[in-house]
């Protein structure tokens, strides 16, 4: 089938271009119900304080206001992905944690009342000391910001294989180095909104969000309410990267004030909110060591990694694992140790990203390089050596199934001539590569898989019911995509409803990339089903077998005499004839190992499949001012077969400058506890016109269970293309980066120290 | 974030503008091209009661030639001001200052009046009213000390336009009009050196005119920026020469631009100059580079724009 595919495989204009380049595409901001009011927070102004009493009922008098809430209102109930993570009330009533913590909230008649009546709400509090630094945290006497949870130490991920210390001493080459990166901001576009509609008793959301039943199952929990009365609604995304995987605060804020008002509250947060008081990223310190052989085989690799948690656990036991894993699916590692540290701290809180883990994964592959060079070896050779290949097990025991990490090496080096430019010493001028992979999807119990209902109209189109939601990167149009391809139909007649909890089936969301594999899948089997209810009808009309009957542009037809065809709306009509439409179901479950967990028991089969991918970025120093550019960047991805690979090509792009350009740019500041740059102009996202050129491969391969042999498309570049700069500096200077970003005064710093100034 | 309440007035000439500032006794911000102002007034770090719009007085939004001087109109838009063929061939320091300030799309927006009295800026400044009401009110705030030197009483919040240091080079003046009348001083002589409230203008006085002698120059203006597309400067640096004397001015490093005339541009003069320029920078640590960084690379920038005027020939 794989030659003779028609719709899939092309590259299509996405279904939901058109809406969003014109403007038409709703937000949630848009959204405007019958009476519907404007909610406002009032947050806490210290990083770590008891709660004595909040006071309501001067803000109730204020003319306008319809509702206040605080903690009090709500049931007591905390959040936590696991059962042994559940720390989050997200309206606390003992104590603020971090500056910017949702402490009370009205809702208005319009946005001035609601914040005028924010001042007079009065909280009496009792200021605590409190603790920014992780590695402070950690202090026996530090202040103790859960009790829970001793020396504030909220995960510790233990991975312990094979024998390293034994590795290590006999290793011929070992080296460990300690990087940080301070944590990003997700910035998404859009800031975080959410508009509640209590009525009747049920509760209607809409929000951006990567798990629309995740979040209707926490909030159905959080607000005591039965599942079915709590129905998260589809809405555009304007991003997620990672950042509106779990229930938030506002969610819980913008209910309780719909409820309480009986009317629909909007709440939308300013920039500065989005940034101090919805997830962030974490900052990471992660020590490295390497034990290689004389030939750069490694023998042993030694993990130290603490992230800073901010005040909740939030995704804690995968974040403080991700970053490990995506290494480990790339690499071999005979013996290896990962001690992960996730750390509470009085900062905001903070979760998964798509480029989870800069200081991790730039670090290890920085050392490589430096590693490498000293056994007389260049960085393409060395990932080639130690890169994994199909059939292989991961350390923590995953299969890997499809595997095309040498063929992006050996695409990246290729196509920028790396192996010559790299060997070569030009001053303050640099190359370097950055490998990963990805796992496509992760254990999440019952979630794990995706189901789509799907129904074809008398007239031939099609309607198709998937879980699945679409955060910007283009998911919606990949089912409709699959589907077109499997029916026979052309996109435009296919109608998706997606990201509804109400009509739709349990998705695994789309923030563990399983997307296309899972998502993609369930999409295909669903399509399969109802193409063999129409091909059993057209084979009888036609009198042929059913082994010979195609689908293609609206026709059922004859393959082996193509004018021999009759209309699939003619077999839809005649199925409704029979009493029996054409409806089917499908799901995908993927091969995953469900004993696994993330901290009691870290090996097993992690997912169905994995992709891969090898950034090579080219940097230019200034020697005077430290300034770093990336003028060229070119990215290889084994994503197998893509499904759509001008979109695939606009998530590798989109990589590129979110974590390639990032790393010279990105870093959230901090005074303490008060975050000093949550507004676009201080926090450097970079703009267009700051992209390098770019060359993106996609390293075409077909995956054994992949819809049509796709897997995950464009996060292995989120996750190497910071790797990739990291070692074009040290291509260019010798040097090992301490700290990323890579501001001009850190790297001044750098070249520095290479000149033995002090 | 929404804008506080405020009176919104929209005058065609200077002097119903004063007249205006004299009848709501000075609750007024005057306004141009508002990419300043208007995130001021959302941050509630403005609170007029009263905003006059100056966009509509066309007699400032003229550039012309007379008696030996360009003279631009204060709502001459830094995008115009950019492409005005004069400016190219004679100010080339200018030409890049303008370039170099925030992107195209705000170039078109900004005045140059405006550009040249735009607030000082701090990291712990330019924050929402809830943010800064959590930190407390700094020095600048009307609060006792400074927020990023501790215990400091002063402001070192920096002054970041990329076009007055370059025409303090040009020996650029302003012309300003008044409740006083109208008066024309050195442009360097707009500012006090308080980040607090960093220029010498008289209440309710308007700058409506810049004025450089018009001879050719040459020159070039650096800018540090972590964001090459759109970034305040961290540190700018402009160097002309005319008549073979040397003018260099340093802005971006605390609440006033400070000016160097070079004995001549051989390396000696130049060093020496770059040196006092190092001495004289008081960099905190209140943006998103740090402050020693920032001092070190004052006299880089300065001798990097010399060298570059002299073998460049612009």
């Amino acid at each position: 089938m794989k030659n003779d595919l028609n719709i899939v495989g092309k590259r299509v204009a996405r279904s939901d271009s058109l809406a969003k380049v014109t403007g038409e595409a709703r937000y949630t901001s848009d959204i405007k119900l019958p009476n519907m009011l404007v909610g406002k927070v009032l947050r806490s102004p210290y990083p770590h304080a008891r709660i004595i009493r909040i006071d309501l009922s001067q803000a109730l008098k204020v003319p306008g206001v319809k509702a206040a809430i605080s903690g009090f209102d709500a049931y007591g109930i905390k959040w936590g992905v696991f059962r042994y993570t559940q720390d989050h009330a997200m309206l606390p009533t003992d104590k603020v944690r971090y500056i910017g913590e949702d402490v009370a909230a009205v809702a208005a008649v319009d946005e001035e009342t609601a914040l005028a009546a924010l001042s007079y709400i009065k909280v009496d509090y009792e200021p605590l000391p409190a603790v920014f630094d992780p590695i402070e945290s950690m202090k026996d006497g530090a202040p103790q910001i859960h009790k829970e949870y001793k020396n504030n130490i909220n995960i510790h991920i233990h991975i312990d294989v094979g024998e390293v210390d034994k590795a290590m001493e006999n290793a011929f080459l070992v080296r460990e180095d300690t990087f940080k990166a301070a944590g990003e901001a997700y910035a998404m576009m859009e800031p975080y909104a959410v508009v509640a509609s209590y009525k009747n008793g049920f509760l209607d959301l809409w929000m951006p969000n990567a798990g629309p039943h995740v979040r209707a199952k926490a909030l159905s929990n959080l607000l005591k309410m039965p599942l079915n009365k709590v129905r998260v609604r589809h809405i555009n995304s304007g991003g997620a990267f990672g950042g509106r995987s779990e229930v938030a605060p506002a969610d819980l804020v913008a209910s309780l004030l719909s409820i309480k008002a009986d009317r629909p509250v909007k709440l939308t947060h300013s920039r500065e909110e989005n940034a101090t008081s919805s997830r962030q990223i974490h900052d990471i310190i992660a020590t490295v060591k390497t034990g290689m052989k004389k030939d750069g085989t490694i023998v042993a690799k030694d993990y130290k990694v603490i992230y800073n948690g901010g005040a909740y656990s939030s995704t804690g036991p995968i974040a403080t694992s991700i970053p490990f894993y995506v290494y480990e699916e790339c690499y071999r590692f005979p013996n290896v140790r990962y001690n992960g540290y996730r750390v509470f701290t009085n900062k905001g809180i903070r979760g998964m990203y798509g480029c989870h883990g800069r200081a991790f994964l730039a670090g290890n592959e920085a050392q490589m390089d430096l590693m490498a060079k000293e056994l007389g070896m260049d960085p393409a050779e060395i990932r080639l050596k130690n890169g994994l290949k199909p059939g292989e097990m991961t350390a923590t025991k995953s299969k890997i199934t499809s595997c095309g990490l040498k063929e992006t090496i050996e695409a990246a080096s290729e196509k920028t001539d790396f192996k010559k430019r790299w060997a070569r010493t030009t001053r303050f001028k640099g190359i370097g590569m950055g490998c990963v992979a990805i796992m496509c999807g992760f254990p999440m119990g019952f979630r794990s898989g995706s189901s789509c209902y799907v129904k074809i109209n008398d007239d031939g189109q099609v309607t198709l019911v998937s879980g699945l939601v679409d955060n910007g990167q283009g998911n919606e149009s990949m089912l409709i995509q699959v589907a077109s391809e499997v029916l026979g139909v052309p996109m435009e007649d296919i109608n998706l409803i997606c990201a509804d909890t109400e009509v739709t089936n349990l998705d695994p969301g789309s923030y563990s990339q399983a997307a296309a594999f899972v998502g993609a899948n369930a999409v295909k089997a669903a399509c399969e089903n109802a193409r063999k209810r129409i091909v059993a009808i057209a084979a009888e009309k036609l009198g042929v077998k059913e082994a010979d009957i195609g689908l293609k542009d609206r026709m059922a037809y004859f393959v082996k005499e193509p004018d021999k065809k009759m209309p699939i709306s003619w077999v839809v009509r005649e199925a409704f004839f029979r009493g029996e439409p054409i409806v089917a179901t499908g799901s995908f479950f993927p091969n995953i190992d469900f004993e696994r967990e993330w901290v009691s028991r870290p090996w097993g089969q992690m997912a169905g499949t994995f992709s891969f991918g090898t950034s090579v970025a080219e940097v230019v120093i200034d020697p005077e001012t430290g300034k770093v550019t990336v003028p060229r960047f070119t990215a290889a991805h084994d994503c197998g077969h893509p499904i759509n690979p001008m979109a695939v090509e606009g998530q590798m792009e989109g990589s590129i400058l979110q974590a390639g350009v990032a790393t010279v740019t990105e870093g959230n500041l901090w005074d303490e506890g008060y975050l000093l740059n949550p507004d676009l102009l201080e926090y450097k996202v970079p703009l267009a016109c700051d992209m390098p050129d770019m060359e993106t491969i996609i390293v075409s391969s077909h995956d054994p269970a992949g819809p049509f042999g796709a897997k995950e498309g464009g996060l292995t570049v989120r996750m190497n293309a910071y790797s990739a700069v990291a070692c074009a500096v040290t291509n260019a200077t010798g040097e090992l980066f301490e700290e990323l970003p890579l501001t001009p005064d850190r790297m001044l710093r750098l070249l520095e120290r290479k000149k033995g100034v002090k | 974030m929404i804008l506080p309440r405020f009176e919104y007035k929209k005058v065609q000439s200077i002097a119903s503008a004063i007249a205006l500032y004299k009848k709501h006794k000075g609750k007024v911000r005057y306004l141009a091209g508002g990419t300043d102002l208007v995130p001021l007034l959302k941050l509630r770090l403005a609170t007029p009661a009263v905003v006059i719009d100056l966009k509509g007085i066309e007699e400032l939004k003229t550039i012309s030639r007379h008696g030996g001087w360009l003279a631009i109109g204060a709502n001459v838009t830094l995008f115009d001001l950019k492409n005005d063929p004069a400016v190219k061939e004679y100010f080339p320091a200018l030409y890049e200052s303008l370039d170099a300030t925030s992107c195209e799309t705000l170039q078109m927006r900004g005045t140059i009046g405006g550009n040249i009295l735009q607030d000082v800026r701090c990291l712990q400044y330019n924050k929402s009213m809830e943010w800064r009401t959590a930190r407390g009110f700094c020095f600048k705030m009307g609060g006792k000390t400074c927020n990023v030197v501790p215990n400091a009483k002063t402001c070192f919040a920096n002054y970041c336009s990329d076009n007055a240091p370059a025409l303090i080079t040009l020996s650029a003046k302003a012309r300003l009009s008044g409740p006083g009348g109208e008066r024309t001083i050195k442009l360097e002589k707009i500012f006090n050196g308080a980040g607090r409230r960093p220029f010498a203008l008289e209440a309710g006085e308007i700058l409506t005119r810049i004025l450089i002698p018009l001879k050719k120059t040459k020159g070039a203006y650096e800018k540090l920026r972590v964001r090459d597309s759109m970034d305040y400067p961290l540190v700018g640096v402009a160097v002309s020469v005319a008549d073979g004397k040397v003018r260099a001015c340093v802005g971006g490093i605390g609440p006033e631009p400070r000016v160097y005339d070079l004995k001549s541009a051989n390396d000696g003069a130049v060093n020496e100059a770059a040196d006092k320029a190092y001495t004289d920078a008081r960099p905190a640590s209140n943006t998103v580079l740090s402050a020693a960084y920032r001092k070190k690379m004052v006299p880089v920038l300065l001798k990097r724009a010399v060298k570059k005027v002299m073998q460049g020939g612009k």
